[in-house]
């Protein structure tokens, strides 16, 4: 190591982001003493409407988040290896499952070498398929290979332009009461409409808050890192339910403010030269050189369309609308041409001077939807775009020379543009 | 020729040319409905007085389909949307797409971008199939599929025209199954590759047509003295088990194929249309009770691999050959637990990778050929 390097301080973190770790730490923490009771603990889909178990006063576990922060760590490896190899589970299967399912096979066993943070085994699964299929079929094969039930919300997917049909609000909404009956009777527990309505305000408020704050990153110049958004997104998928999450946000918003004030900015004391709308999952396992790279060439990937899956508006006690909400929120619910009709609504309100796609190998869907829409958002933002290739999770998809050479060639036009103008 | 070699070749042209046969329809005046793969409601198709084309795509390297494809979309639906850009389909009125996976909710827009001509009619099952609202559900969706149908026919589907299409079509089950338990005796005549192009002739053929070709191969084969066979059997499962050259390699080491679960094949005919308060309702419930299929969750996870174990000790083979579609998800999921079950029955398990898109079998041959030595 260089002596440079070495002396190097460390950014200090925000003191919301310190906040976000000791929620994390928390939900952890109370999930293990759960599981070390013997009390029932769930795995979950990243949009399952987590409402019912805070209700219950269940524990929850996230296995794409905790896939996520594993791969961040560069963890991840050792997992999904043993899902290919032993498991023989094959390698084009999204790797957050791969991941996953290793890591399950992994902690039932004795003796095993725990990987911060670490998962519980769970009681119980509880599955909304929004996201994508894969979950469907993830979750089948934890539910068979840990022999324990699913719980499972069926959220459809919109292949038309138009808004959800009142059939399939109906289905959904039919899925969440049934589910609700079915916690009961395997929780031992009544459900408590009373708290139901409670937590159903409080998510409300915090998605409400989440998006206040992303839309602060309008502003030129931003005054976040784009980036940040993908730290912050967690406490939205771990306790959209809970107060605490209602702080965190509130000590962001205030951190934020004070940018602006002040006119600082998370992103660095060198301004930002180009505003980029970022498309896809994070390439997690290479964050830190995405981040690198981006700077320094003056990009600021100011928006991401990822961190908008949360923001599941609805009115609290309306059943119907929460049915809708769950349906509707996740970027692979809809078509291309409706999901990229929002992007350029977002390109338009946060001045992106172009789009960013990391064609996710993992994610086929979002995939799709940069192939099929670049055109959409080339002619409707009348913004350039690029693609690069990327894993949420797997190490051997991403190449930092190509994302080098593809963020060049966008730079390049992007100022292009700026000096044409 | 004998009657019984002029009708195998009748199927094997079939089977391999799907674009003569929708030429024939058309000059009888008739409609087309392309039907993807699989579980598209084809007897709303047959009750409106078209004829529901199945597409499967085919042994191409596509290469304009790589604009809204992903080089990781499975190859079944890279070629289907080549032959939609390329001017393969367009004698078809329309196209019925289910969305069982993430390759097809991303396909319903690319073909839409892509396919401009052909109108795309898509809809979704339920896949929480014990729910309560999940059969009136799939009831509403496919009220949606039948009015967009009736349009382009220009009639309407009585209850009475549908419920006995839906009889049509349980007898078309019922013979494709009897032909695949007929064909077990003449193992010397129902190659691989002949039951291959028997199953993928039905596909493509109008019912009647179908029922009527099936039964007199039926009924021929029953002339035939019993084949004692000697060789090895297996199971095929999986999504579809082409082209021909890696069927030949079965045939090649003397390995006969005694029951499929391959959804271009037997899966498709094993569910019959039950009884109903309607016929939308007996239509929607044939999903409800299907078992044993990637593409339709389950309750019980491990149904597919006991059927499957079940069926190769029924049908006294010894090994169930996995024809794993590449970048087939569904199916890639289940890969593991089959291949697990299988061995812990004592059975023999290969996986063999399909992909359209490429003529080498060459780790398929060497995987057969060592089964075929144990």
């Amino acid at each position: 190591m260089s002596k440079t390097q070495e002396q190097k301080p460390k950014r200090q973190l925000a003191k919301s982001m310190i906040m976000v770790n000791e929620q994390t730490a928390k939900v952890y923490a109370e999930a293990r003493e759960a599981a070390e009771k013997g009390e029932p603990i769930g795995w979950s889909t990243a949009i399952f409407p987590q409402e019912l178990c805070e209700t219950f006063g269940i524990p929850l576990v996230y296995p794409e988040n905790n896939a996520a922060a594993v791969s961040a760590r560069h963890l991840g490896g050792q997992f999904i290896s043993h899902a290919e190899g032993e498991m023989r589970y094959p390698i084009n299967i999204c790797s957050y499952a791969r991941l996953n399912i290793g890591m399950a096979d992994k902690i039932t066993q004795p003796g095993w070498e725990k990987v911060e943070p670490a998962m519980p085994v769970p009681t119980f699964l509880t599955l909304a398929n929004n996201s994508c299929t894969q979950l469907m079929k993830w979750y089948e094969n934890l539910s068979r290979n840990l022999d324990i039930p699913i719980f499972f919300v069926d959220c459809l997917y919109n292949y038309y332009e138009e808004e959800p049909a009142p059939h399939k609000v109906k289905y959904v909404r039919n899925q969440i009461e049934n589910t609700i009956k079915k916690m009961e009777e395997f929780f031992g527990k009544k459900f408590d409409w009373d708290k139901f309505l409670e937590v159903q305000k409080i998510s409300q408020i915090n998605r409400i808050m989440f998006n206040e704050i992303v839309s602060l990153n309008s502003r030129k110049p931003a005054p976040m890192n784009g980036f940040d958004l993908f730290n912050y997104m967690s406490s939205l998928v771990l306790c959209r339910g809970k107060e605490s999450t209602t702080r965190i946000l509130e000590q962001l918003k205030k951190e934020i403010e004070e940018h602006i004030a002040n006119g600082t900015s998370t992103y660095g004391s060198k301004p930002e030269q180009y505003r980029v709308h970022w498309e896809g999952i994070a390439c997690w396992p290479n964050l830190g050189y995405n981040l690198k790279t981006l700077k320094k060439y003056d990009v600021n990937c100011v928006m991401n369309g990822y961190v908008t899956a949360w923001d599941v508006a609805y009115e609290p006690g309306d059943m119907d609308g929460m049915a809708k909400a769950y349906q509707t929120s996740s970027t692979n619910s809809f078509s291309t041409p409706s999901i990229m009709e929002k992007r350029t609504e977002s390109i338009e309100k946060f001045s992106c001077d172009g789009m960013l796609c990391h064609v996710n190998r993992s994610c086929k869907l979002m995939t799709f939807h940069i192939f099929v829409g670049r055109d959409i958002i080339e002619e409707k933002a009348k913004i350039p775009t690029t693609n690069f290739d990327g894993d949420q999770s797997d190490t051997r998809v991403f190449s930092e020379a190509q994302f080098e050479t593809r963020l060049q060639g966008l730079v390049e036009v992007m100022k292009a543009n700026k000096e044409a103008k | 020729m004998s009657d019984i070699n002029v009708l195998i070749s009748k199927f094997d042209f079939i089977a391999n040319n799907p674009k003569e046969v929708i030429d024939k329809y058309i000059a009888e005046g008739k409609k087309i409905i392309g039907c993807f793969p699989v579980y598209t409601p084809q007897p709303l198709v047959t009750a409106a007085g078209m004829v529901p084309m199945g597409m499967w795509g085919g042994q191409i390297t596509p290469t304009v389909a790589a604009k809204y494809n992903p080089i990781f979309t499975c190859s079944i639906m890279r070629s289907c949307l080549e032959f939609g850009m390329t001017g393969i389909f367009d004698q078809m009125s329309a196209v019925m797409m289910p969305m069982l996976c993430d390759t097809f909710r991303g396909m319903s827009s690319a073909w839409r971008a892509g396919v401009k001509n052909i109108p795309l009619i898509s809809f979704i099952h339920p896949q929480n199939r014990t729910d309560s609202g999940a059969l009136e559900f799939l009831i509403d969706e496919y009220k949606s599929v039948q009015e967009k149908l009736e349009a382009i026919a220009g009639v309407k589907i009585t209850d009475a025209t549908l419920s006995a299409t839906l009889d049509l079509y349980n007898t078309k089950n019922l013979v494709m199954r009897e032909f695949c338990d007929v064909a077990n005796d003449h193992l010397d005549i129902i190659t691989p590759v002949v039951r291959h192009n028997v199953m993928k002739s039905a596909t493509f053929l109008e019912i009647s047509e179908t029922i009527d070709m099936v039964k007199e191969l039926i009924n021929e084969l029953r002339n035939q003295q019993i084949c004692k066979w000697t060789g090895k059997k297996v199971i095929l499962t999986g999504i579809t088990a082409e082209p021909e050259e890696f069927l030949k390699i079965f045939e090649e080491n003397k390995i006969a194929v005694v029951g499929d679960d391959l959804a271009q094949e037997t899966r498709q005919y094993r569910t019959d249309y039950p009884s109903g308060n309607s016929a939308i309702e007996r239509l929607a419930a044939n999903w409800m009770e299907l078992k044993g299929c990637s593409m339709a969750h389950e309750t019980d996870h491990t149904i597919r691999g006991q059927m499957l174990v079940d069926m190769a000790k029924n049908k006294g083979a010894d090994c169930i050959a996995i024809c794993l579609m590449r970048f087939c998800d569904v199916e890639e999921y289940e890969y593991p637990y089959i291949s697990k079950m299988a061995e812990e029955a004592g059975l023999y398990s290969l996986c063999l990778e399909i992909d359209q898109s490429t003529q080498d079998n060459g780790q398929s041959r060497t995987k057969i050929q060592s089964y075929a030595e144990i």
